[in-house]
């Protein structure tokens, strides 16, 4: 390895991250120079989550077991149906984000602006849940939150689970 | 030839798999976390600089410009990509290579045909390193 090849390493490492900085900073802005990775925290992310989302976020699956017991909560399950269908929590109404404009007009139509809302999604590393529940903050629905661990906290837990056998 | 070819291989290759990461960083920094090795404040940095490091080495290794320089970085790389995905694999971590493109959900169908790809890639470029003289 010569003095070029050295100089040029520096060169070429240089002007990479100057690139990504303009990059990040004027073309494509919306990356955060730190995320949220700690699942203690919540759902792991690269924006960071000490934001409004983060007061969604309910971190205890016993509190959210209790409010699936109190039946009070409208549940909604953002995974893909046939995942759904496999396994979900007791009481939870199929709501997939993929499907989210069609299923809408009904859940609008059935629900009230300050119905008590529950989302979760797979894990914690699952945003899905997160955007489900700004869009409905959006639409004027006042109380929602998320169940940050999701399905799989929950079946890890050994808390009841509800099939749709077919 | 020989050098031109391998040349245009790993340059098309780091280019290509530079796009998506660039295209999708907060993808690319969950795919990063999902290797469980990085530390948490790192991750959003390494998914931002990462794939311009890529794609300028690539870029630079096709025009020529310091193609010695580009040459070994990318063979740092592949070689930290080696390591990374082998010590996953060694310790049976379920991960997502995230090499090419972002999937939504699920993981790469072998981590272990990339860790061979990494390989070949690197005896390329290794190969590349002995033919391309010092100036």
């Amino acid at each position: 390895m010569t003095r070029k090849d050295v100089t040029g390493i520096f060169l070429l490492v240089s002007f990479a991250l100057v690139t990504a900085f303009f990059y990040h900073s004027f073309l494509s802005p919306g990356m955060a120079l730190q995320g949220q990775w700690d699942p203690d925290q919540g759902v792991v992310k690269a924006v960071p989550t000490r934001d409004a989302d983060s007061s969604m976020e309910i971190l205890n699956p016993d509190v959210v077991r209790q409010m699936v017991q109190k039946k009070e909560w409208i549940i909604l399950d953002v995974r893909p149906g046939e995942i759904y269908d496999q396994g979900h929590l007791p009481h939870a109404v199929s709501f997939p984000l993929m499907a989210f404009d069609e299923a809408l007009p009904q859940f609008l139509t059935s629900t009230q602006r300050s119905s008590d809302i529950l989302v979760y999604c797979a894990s914690i590393e699952c945003t899905d849940s997160h955007t489900v529940a700004g869009r409905l903050k959006n639409l004027g629905y006042t109380s929602v939150k998320v169940f940050s661990g999701g399905f799989r906290q929950w079946q890890e837990k050994g808390y009841e689970i509800e099939k749709n056998e077919d | 030839m020989l050098v031109f070819i391998i040349k245009l291989v790993l340059g098309i290759t780091f280019i290509y798999a530079s796009w998506h990461k660039i295209e999708d960083p907060a993808g690319f920094a969950r795919i990063i976390y999902g290797y469980g090795i990085f530390p948490g404040a790192s991750i959003n940095l390494m998914a931002m600089t990462l794939p311009f490091i890529e794609l300028v080495a690539g870029f630079s290794l096709i025009m020529g410009v310091y193609p010695r320089s580009a040459l070994l970085i990318i063979n740092a790389l592949l070689a930290g990509f080696i390591l990374v995905i082998g010590f996953n694999l060694l310790r049976g971590h379920q991960f997502d290579c995230g090499c090419f493109s972002i999937p939504s959900q699920g993981h790469a169908a072998s981590n272990i045909f990339l860790l061979v790809r990494d390989v070949f890639l690197l005896g390329f470029g290794m190969v590349a390193w002995r033919f391309i003289r010092a100036s």
